[in-house]
């Protein structure tokens, strides 16, 4: 589904993603973690341009999405995108942000996409707040409003960036709750995180990315258990002392 | 000070209407108003073009605010008031030309009020439009403009009273506004210049300062509404 060939990314001369190739599977859900400023944020946002990268090559659907003729808007569309900090519109209603992109890019009235987005809203459980706005409600709803609108138009892709590490921890539990749901679904599912549970729980493959390269590509048995990379070894006896 | 108000306080509050031209007060709020409202739309697309990726009219907008910065108001003033019929070569009402130097004007201030608004925005904002597949025209008109021009609101209005002052400049090029009534009044009546000037800076500072009152007002409705905080009533 989302294949990577030698991807390079430079922020002038910091090599911020170094030399990546890896596929992803349709369908699958891949974890992606390490060290802060490993590039794996960096990496995830390149897929629907958000980051440009100097060399390389990257496919969505056997599609290079850099090329002329892919148009930039229709790419990200058909990948649903969830940031850290939920970035809901603020000055919009949690039902109105769920249903912008079918009334901005499917030209749906108010009326016919009211329906699509309150049966959104229902999935991720909050119906109930759809005409809150995103200033009153909590973060761990806010994150889940941001799943909605993410999902609203369909993707067959959906990538979520930190999606619990902005919330206060008796919230993480429902995002994570709502992901479970997701994994699995059919959807391709590539989501950065620090919850290593989670990421054993529900992850295909995990990668385990460290200054900018793609150390360890493994499925969860083999990433946990003791033939794993020294680097991740290191980083997950890291985290256990921590905690 | 009642006399004069007695004798001259429609002549103050409306001109020589409905038998004149409209004038006074009433004319000072219809020029103030009209002013705004006209340089509105043109301050939006300075604040566009300043804060926008295209490198031309980046510098284009940033030239005319930087020209129309550095010059009095009196000068454009002028500028309107004799070249402006020259260069098109019919006559303008001294009203419009003053309308017109004003909206000139506040296009560059009010620009860069619109322009801080945008940039305050969190880049958040902009990269999830981006993110959802938005493009230039929903990302800026839907997302991006409805927040910033919310939030300089306070800005918006405070300019409002910036304009009902300035408007008295039109007084030299005959407009028959406020100041232009009252130098009138004081032509009639020369023995007492300072009731009628002490008349006159009453009646700006009652509107200007209620003005700001409110801009106060909107400041803290404003921060309320995004952080969350239910707004409270004052309780008198």
């Amino acid at each position: 589904m989302i294949e990577f060939h030698s991807v390079s990314k430079r922020y002038g001369a910091l090599q911020v993603i170094h030399d990546i190739s890896a596929t992803v599977e349709k369908g699958t859900t891949i974890m992606l973690c390490g060290p802060s400023g490993s590039g794996k944020s960096t990496l995830v946002r390149t897929v629907n341009r958000l980051e440009p990268i100097q060399s390389g090559r990257i496919t969505v659907a056997g599609r290079d999405i850099h090329a002329k003729s892919v148009d930039v808007n229709m790419l990200r569309s058909g990948i649903g995108f969830v940031f850290q900090q939920f970035n809901l519109f603020p000055h919009l209603t949690v039902v109105d942000n769920v249903m912008l992109p079918l009334r901005r890019l499917r030209g749906q009235s108010r009326r016919q996409a009211l329906p699509t987005a309150m049966l959104m809203l229902e999935r991720v459980g909050l119906a109930d707040r759809a005409q809150s706005l995103p200033a009153d409600i909590s973060g761990g709803q806010a994150q889940r409003v941001a799943i909605a609108r993410s999902l609203i138009l369909k993707p067959e892709i959906l990538i979520l960036d930190e999606p619990t590490s902005a919330l206060d921890p008796e919230m993480v539990g429902e995002v994570l709750k709502l992901l479970r749901e997701l994994s699995g679904g059919g959807i391709t599912l590539m989501c950065v995180t620090h919850e290593m549970g989670f990421a054993r729980e529900v992850a295909d493959r995990i990668w385990f990315l460290k200054s900018g390269r793609l150390t360890f590509d493994a499925s969860p048995d083999l990433f946990f258990s003791q033939e794993a990379h020294p680097d991740v070894r290191g980083f997950l006896s890291s985290i256990h002392r921590n905690h | 000070m009642l006399e004069i108000l007695q004798e001259y306080g429609v002549l103050l509050l409306i001109g020589e209407y409905p038998h004149g031209k409209l004038g006074g007060l009433a004319m000072t709020l219809i020029i103030s108003f009209v002013s705004l409202i006209a340089t509105f739309p043109c301050a939006v697309l300075i604040a566009l073009a300043r804060t926008g990726k295209n490198k031309p009219l980046k510098r284009l907008a940033s030239g005319f605010v930087h020209c129309v910065r550095a010059i009095p108001l009196l000068m454009l003033i002028f500028w309107a008031y004799f070249a402006l019929p020259v260069v098109i070569g019919i006559p303008i009402d001294a009203t419009y030309t003053l309308i017109i130097a004003i909206v000139i004007y506040q296009t560059a201030y009010l620009g860069e009020i619109i322009a801080s608004g945008l940039e305050g925005l969190p880049e958040g904002q902009t990269e999830a439009a981006e993110a959802l597949g938005l493009g230039y025209i929903p990302t800026t008109f839907r997302i991006l403009l409805p927040q910033a021009l919310f939030n300089v609101i306070p800005g918006i209005v405070n300019q409002l009273t910036t304009i009902i002052k300035e408007s008295s400049l039109g007084s030299i090029i005959a407009v028959p506004e406020l100041s232009y009534a009252m130098l009138q009044v004081n032509s009639n009546e020369v023995t007492k210049p300072l009731q009628i000037f002490g008349i006159l800076a009453a009646t700006y500072f009652v509107l200007c300062f209620a003005l700001s009152q409110a801009t106060g007002v909107l400041e803290r409705r404003i921060s309320n509404r995004r952080t969350g905080r239910v707004v409270v009533e004052a309780v008198a």
